[in-house]
């Protein structure tokens, strides 16, 4: 029995020794042998445990991002909302400038500080005071026409009236001077809406849905030719003697934030076409952004056709047909059987929309091009 | 032990595995509990000295394999305590819950001590940190899961009853 035993502890001490041997050995081995050996390990039969392992390690990483990422996704939905907004922001400031060019001076850009509640836009506090020129009285307008007049003055900041003012009135006028009249505020309670009343009309002037009314120049406070509005429809009133009609807004109070004070001495000297040159500037804005299109284009072209041309004559020069489509000898092509199929390399910006350019588009190619005479064909 | 008993032990021990490398990368925590050295230390106490040294240096060198710098260290360690386990399992073998956990946490503590004494990776004031700070609480981390488990696990590593 005791034999036994001791014959069990020697051969327990014999595999202890072995394996610990073993283990030093592993441990002795150099990295060059070490590495393969635990990679062969790691691709075999401990493969699945590895992947339990990853999988668990990418469980723990996306738990501790979990949070980041969801401010990340917060923000940038947010800036997606924002986008939006910010564009129409541009777009207006955009034509503001291009109001400020026409005025050239005696105006003072500012911002519009809206609102204490719902639908309380009848007012709003400009960030402009004395000390920037303003007066009482002055006109507020923005690159779409009329938006108020400076009712108080402070000397860092002022008070206006919006049109949808219940005092607000404006001596108004169709461009061309047959229609005269009072615009005010529209006021039918809270689904009305922003509309704008043009009263007074003579009956026999007539005004058809779609005319722009401006401001006449009467009263001193506003100039002549800001845009008021254009006519929706005539309504039907009390006062038998006169017509009404009713304006859409050229602009609409919910949406004025930049906005520019007219100065007094400003007024004297007249506006007379600064808003026709505003949407003229506005014209000539798009053409220049269309004919630097065309540019892009033609220089696309131009590029796509120069790298065609040498890759046709390396194809030439390797004894092979041309690949490309132009062949600036004009001898006619000789088609031979290739020997390899040779695949041409895509360049590297001869991709699908190089190649929708050059369909041409109504707006930029066809403005340039001046159409042939009959007698030149001859 | 029976059929029946070792195969309840065999599934046990592959559920101390499979945890070790889905749970601990998992939690990654700093002072990590240790299912292999749970599952070597409960595989011990059922077999004999020799057999329990040979389930150490396999072990081990699983766990090495993963850390190639540290080939054969892991191995040493996990066979040093295997064989320890099995030779003093007449002091430790008991069903008593604090004696089994202070088992455990000793199982841990020496495995560590051997290992980064055997790998060689850290030296000085951070080696005595690791071996006095970090190892003890790791152990005592291991040592509170594997009584959890075992409380847990008692159907399947209580023995049969003849």
């Amino acid at each position: 029995m005791q034999r036994a035993l001791r014959s069990n502890s020697r051969v327990d001490l014999i595999v202890l020794s072995s394996c610990v041997i073993l283990a030093l050995v592993a441990r002795a081995l150099p990295t060059t042998m070490r590495d393969p050996v635990a990679t062969g390990m790691r691709r075999t039969f401990l493969a699945p445990l590895v992947m339990l392992q990853e999988r668990a390690e990418r469980g723990r990483q996306s738990l501790l991002q979990a949070d980041a990422k969801q401010a990340h996704l917060d923000s940038l939905s947010l800036n997606s909302i924002k986008a939006g907004a910010l564009e129409t922001e541009n777009e207006r400031l955009r034509k503001l400038i291009g109001l400020g060019s026409q005025l050239k001076w005696g105006f003072i850009p500012t911002e519009a500080l809206h609102g204490r509640g719902v639908r309380d836009e009848t007012t709003v506090i400009l960030s402009a005071g004395s000390r920037a020129g303003v007066s009482r009285l002055s006109p507020v307008i923005a690159p779409e026409g009329l938006v108020g007049v400076v009712d108080q003055v402070d000397p860092t900041m002022s008070h206006a009236m919006l049109w949808t003012h219940p005092d607000f009135r404006v001596s108004a006028m169709s461009p061309d001077g047959t229609a005269f009249g009072i615009a005010q505020a529209h006021l039918t309670g809270a689904t009305g809406g922003y509309l704008i009343e043009l009263r007074g009309v003579p009956f026999r002037a007539t005004l058809k849905p779609g005319a722009e009314i401006v401001s006449s120049g009467w009263g001193g406070v506003w100039p002549r030719g800001i845009p008021i509005g254009t006519v929706l429809q005539e309504i039907k009133t009390t006062e038998g003697w006169a017509r009404t009609y009713l304006l859409r807004p050229a602009v609409n109070p919910a949406d004025v934030y930049s906005v520019m004070i007219l100065r007094r001495d400003r007024l004297a000297k007249g506006f007379d076409g600064v808003w026709q040159s505003a949407a003229q500037v506005d014209q000539a804005v798009q053409r220049i952004v269309v004919s630097g299109d065309s540019a892009a284009k033609a220089a696309a072209l131009a590029e796509a056709a120069a790298r065609r041309a040498v890759l046709d004559s390396v194809a030439r020069a390797n004894g092979a047909p041309p690949l490309g489509a132009t062949d600036s000898t004009g001898a006619p092509r000789v088609v031979a059987p290739r020997p390899v199929p040779v695949r041409r390399p895509p360049p590297a910006d001869s991709n699908a929309p190089v190649r929708r350019d050059t369909t041409p588009r109504n707006d930029t190619v066809r403005t340039d091009t001046v159409p042939l005479r009959p007698e030149v064909h001859r | 032990m029976n059929v029946g008993g070792a195969i309840r032990a065999i599934i046990s021990f592959l559920i101390f595995v499979v945890l070790h490398y889905t749970l601990r990368p998992l939690l990654g925590w700093r002072a990590p509990m240790d299912f292999l050295i749970l599952a070597l230390l409960l595989a011990s106490v059922r077999v004999r000295p020799a057999t329990a040294a040979v389930l150490g240096f396999v072990l081990g060198l699983i766990s090495d394999s993963l850390a190639p710098d540290a080939l054969g260290a892991g191995a040493i360690a996990m066979t040093v305590v295997g064989f320890g386990a099995s030779y003093l399992k007449a002091v430790f073998f008991a069903d008593n819950l604090v004696l089994n956990a202070f088992f455990f946490f000793l199982g841990k503590w020496v495995f560590d001590i051997l290992y980064f004494v055997g790998e060689q990776r850290v030296h000085g004031v951070e080696l005595l940190q690791q071996l006095l700070l970090w190892s003890p609480l790791s152990a005592a981390v291991t040592a509170a899961v594997g009584v959890l488990l075992l409380f847990l696990m008692r159907p399947l590593l209580e023995p049969t009853p003849a």
